[in-house]
């Protein structure tokens, strides 16, 4: 009888030791190898969200059908980006709520709700942007400024370490970055005059690995001079993190980009360029030493964060083979740049830009004047919302295009000083809109080796959506006004379009093999739609 | 299971609970408006500050001036406010208005305040001038056929139910004489040409790449597929025509204004 007792724990023990982990190191350098996957916020570790699916094409786009909808039923919007395995559809949403879902059917499976405090601080509401996973763990950072560890089988919390203290102001909404056996993530609330810092966890305990400032202490050999001297305007000098960052498994290299300055508009209170603010910082991703620092914007004063994504690629510039990153950053300038040394390749404006003349042989902008924000108010392009934003944009390596949505805004941007209290807004400033200002929006496909525009359509309003692209040519992206469209992404042709009914916010639509037929996914204001081709038409 | 209680206990009990709801107000004393000590008064470096902050979060309703522009006079308005109001009117808004709550820090309030009691312009509340009988005669001859006050009028213009709270004097001067130079959202004036030639002209209720909603002169309200258009024009001028002096004298403006300034009636969508 003990025998056999013995015998049975055995094999239960054995069944669940035995089930191999869903997600694995390599799974997440194959990026999108699988077609069933969507395994990262870019699906890929360059960032590009570029799928090799083809059975979507320029030709049958058009009759694309919704699937079924998924409603959150709670207030506030998507701007997750839905991670997909073996059916199963792993969605982050407004106030930390986050689901399983069958992705045949839209039916939920498991909830989990996160208890959060009533005190919170944040600038721009309770959002999330998505979950990475590794072995069987999902992991999401929290408005409350936490990083958990899931249970992907039922959404129940393995670990909850604390980033930072969210009553004076720390908050994360950022999709976090699995590299080897770590969790990469960054801070946010610099609205609130916080120090920002990009931290890895250890994926198994929770516990820190390292941590990179992205506001230098005046100790900081390079960066430290950029702050005033003798001051600790460095401790409330901003830097958030909130866009998830890329990887180059071969320089084993992580990059970020830093958000704005604090406080955010007025000059005084922060002398210097202030790095490595309104940067993109290259760091090893075992140790988080910075290898390389370019800073977009010295001395922001517009809140332009720099947290877009980076984007990985390897071009041929004249002639040679060149290993870059591309940037389309808020501040309204393309950038090209060696992500071996961090040097500026090639560098213009994509949107209108009325602050800088042009990105200079050294790789600083060349400033205009008259755009210092004071209480009188100066009138800069683009505006605080900047030339893109936080939504991700889309690299095709097959036509070597870059797509991004651009904004063409202005705004008047005011300036004045402000008494630091822990906890509040530390902001020194705003905008408004100047009476005349016609803003609209654009999906605009950008050649990286000259950084000029190859074609773009225009939105009559502005949009915050990301954008998709496919081998078969496709480019998906989504207006201000509540449009999910396809293109042809040699000519910009509109394909396809359908009405969600909420724009799309931050995230951008994915694609994965189901069943022999591709879907496309798409989260808007609280609900994810899910499309494909009519059982006929998919082959 | 619940044990009933005696009248006696009832009483003890309702005693107990109303002396530590006495207690409770005591050790709370009703909270004092931050205005009522407002370190920014008169200090030039908070009004700078102050200027700032109209400029980000009032000047675009109430006029770089606070004269009012789509918001009310600040001027004629604030001579009799007290602080502590204003303080409460800028954290709360005003329902059923555009003014928006507040949820920016009790200091930058104040700030604003520094600067709005730092204005030199400002006076007693204007009071309606004109001949407001002849006034509302002007109103039902030329203005009715689009514009709405309570249950009457038309809908191709905005409802002027509350005009008078909404808009101070120049304002609605400007928006008479001059009606072209800002079309409140909604309102802008569009012309769609379909593929036989057909002109629909109204305004332009919502618009998206590949669609249109529109108000036309009959006030029908309807949608248009772009793919359906021949043409989109955006006009520059206003469905409203310009009330110049030829068409509206100088007196007769007071008038109609005069009568204007009196709506201040309630919005009906709003409980």
């Amino acid at each position: 009888m003990r025998t056999l007792l013995l015998a049975i724990v055995a094999s239960i023990t054995l069944a669940a030791q035995g089930a191999a982990p869903q997600v694995t190191p390599q799974d997440l350098l194959d990026g999108l190898k699988d077609p069933g996957k969507w395994l990262t916020y870019g699906g890929d570790y360059n960032g590009h969200r570029h799928s090799p699916l083809a059975q979507i094409t320029p030709e049958n786009v058009g009759q694309l059908t919704a699937q079924w909808t998924f409603q959150t039923g709670t207030l506030g919007s998507f701007q997750t980006t839905p991670l997909v395995i073996d059916g199963i559809i792993y969605a982050t949403g407004y106030n930390n709520l986050a689901w399983a879902i069958d992705a045949r059917t839209g039916r939920p499976i498991w909830r989990y709700r996160r208890n959060l405090p009533e005190d919170l601080h944040n600038c721009c509401g309770a959002v999330n942007r998505g979950f990475a996973v590794l072995g069987d763990r999902l992991f999401m950072t929290t408005i409350d400024a936490h990083l958990i560890a899931l249970d992907m089988k039922t959404g129940g919390v393995l670990w909850d370490t604390e980033l930072a203290d969210f009553k004076v102001g720390y908050s994360a909404t950022v999709a976090p970055l699995v590299v080897k056996d770590k969790v990469i993530v960054g801070i946010a609330g610099a609205e609130f005059g916080i120090r920002g810092f990009i931290d890895a966890y250890d994926a198994q305990s929770g516990k820190r690995a390292w941590r990179f400032f992205t506001v230098a202490s005046p100790d900081d050999p390079i960066g430290g001079r950029t702050w005033p001297p003798n001051s600790d305007a460095y401790q409330r000098g901003g830097g958030s993190i909130w866009v998830t960052g890329t990887y180059d498994p071969q320089q084993n290299l992580v990059f970020f980009g830093t958000g704005n300055p604090g406080p955010d508009y007025y000059s005084n209170a922060r002398e210097g360029d202030n790095l490595y603010t309104a940067s993109l910082v290259a760091l090893e991703a075992d140790t988080g030493r910075m290898r390389w620092h370019y800073q977009f914007t010295p001395h922001d004063v517009h809140d332009w964060d720099s947290t877009q994504v980076p984007v990985l690629a390897d071009l041929t510039i004249n002639g040679q083979p060149r290993k870059v990153v591309m940037f389309a950053n808020r501040n309204g300038f393309f950038y090209t740049i060696d992500r071996v040394t961090g040097k500026v390749i090639v560098a213009k404006p994509f949107v209108e830009t009325t602050w800088a003349k042009e990105i200079g042989p050294d790789g600083r902008p060349v400033l205009l004047p008259g755009h210092l924000p004071d209480e009188e108010g100066t009138k800069t392009c683009p505006d605080l919302g900047g030339g893109t934003n936080f939504m991700s944009p889309s690299y095709d390596p097959t036509s070597r295009l870059f797509f991004v949505t651009a904004r063409e805004t202005c705004a008047t941007y005011f300036a004045f000083d402000q008494k630091f209290k822990p906890g509040e807004q530390f902001e020194s400033g705003g905008t408004t809109r100047p009476r005349d200002q016609k803003n609209f929006g654009a999906l605009r496909a950008i050649d990286p080796v000259t950084a000029t525009m190859k074609w773009e359509f225009r939105y009559p309003s502005v949009s915050s959506s990301g954008v998709l692209t496919t081998a078969s040519g496709l480019v998906f992206a989504g207006d201000g006004d509540g449009n999910i469209m396809a293109f042809d992404s040699r000519t910009g042709k509109n394909l396809w379009h359908y009405q969600l009914g909420f724009a799309m916010r931050s995230t951008a639509g994915t694609t994965y093999m189901l069943d022999g037929r591709q879907h496309l996914l798409v989260p808007s204001g609280s609900m994810l739609t899910a499309f494909a081709l009519p059982a006929g038409v998919a082959r | 299971m619940a044990r009933a209680r005696s009248p006696v206990h009832l009483l003890v009990f309702f005693a107990s609970l109303t002396a530590a709801v006495s207690l409770t107000a005591a050790q709370e004393p009703p909270k004092v408006s931050p205005a009522r000590n407002n370190p920014h008064l008169g200090n030039k470096e908070s009004i700078r500050s102050g200027l700032a902050l109209y400029r980000v979060r009032c000047a675009d309703c109430h006029g770089l001036d606070a004269k009012g522009y789509r918001g009310p006079d600040l001027t004629a308005i604030l001579g009799d406010m007290p602080d502590e109001k204003l303080f409460q009117t800028l954290r709360k808004g005003v329902p059923g208005t555009d003014m928006p709550a507040s949820t920016a820090p009790d200091d930058e309030l104040l700030l604003t305040i520094a600067y709005l009691r730092n204005l030199n312009a400002i006076s007693a509340a204007e009071a309606p001038s004109g001949n407001v009988d002849n006034g509302q005669r002007l109103f039902t001859a030329q203005c009715t056929g689009c514009h709405r006050v309570g249950m009457r009028g038309g809908r191709l213009g905005p409802d002027l139910t509350r005009i008078g709270a909404a808009r101070s004097r120049s304002a609605l001067v400007r928006e008479i004489r001059t009606p072209a130079e800002w079309f409140p959202p909604g309102y802008e004036t569009v012309t769609l040409v379909t593929k036989d030639g057909q002109r629909i002209r109204g305004t332009r209720k919502n618009e998206d790449v590949f669609s249109i909603q529109v108000m036309d002169m009959r006030e029908r309200i309807q949608g248009y597929l772009k793919g359906d258009l021949r043409e989109v024009i955006y006009e520059t001028e206003s469905l409203m025509p310009s009330f110049t002096t030829a068409r509206l004298n100088d007196s007769d403006l007071n008038d109609l204004i005069g009568y204007l300034t009196t709506l201040r009636g309630s919005d009906s969508s709003v409980r």
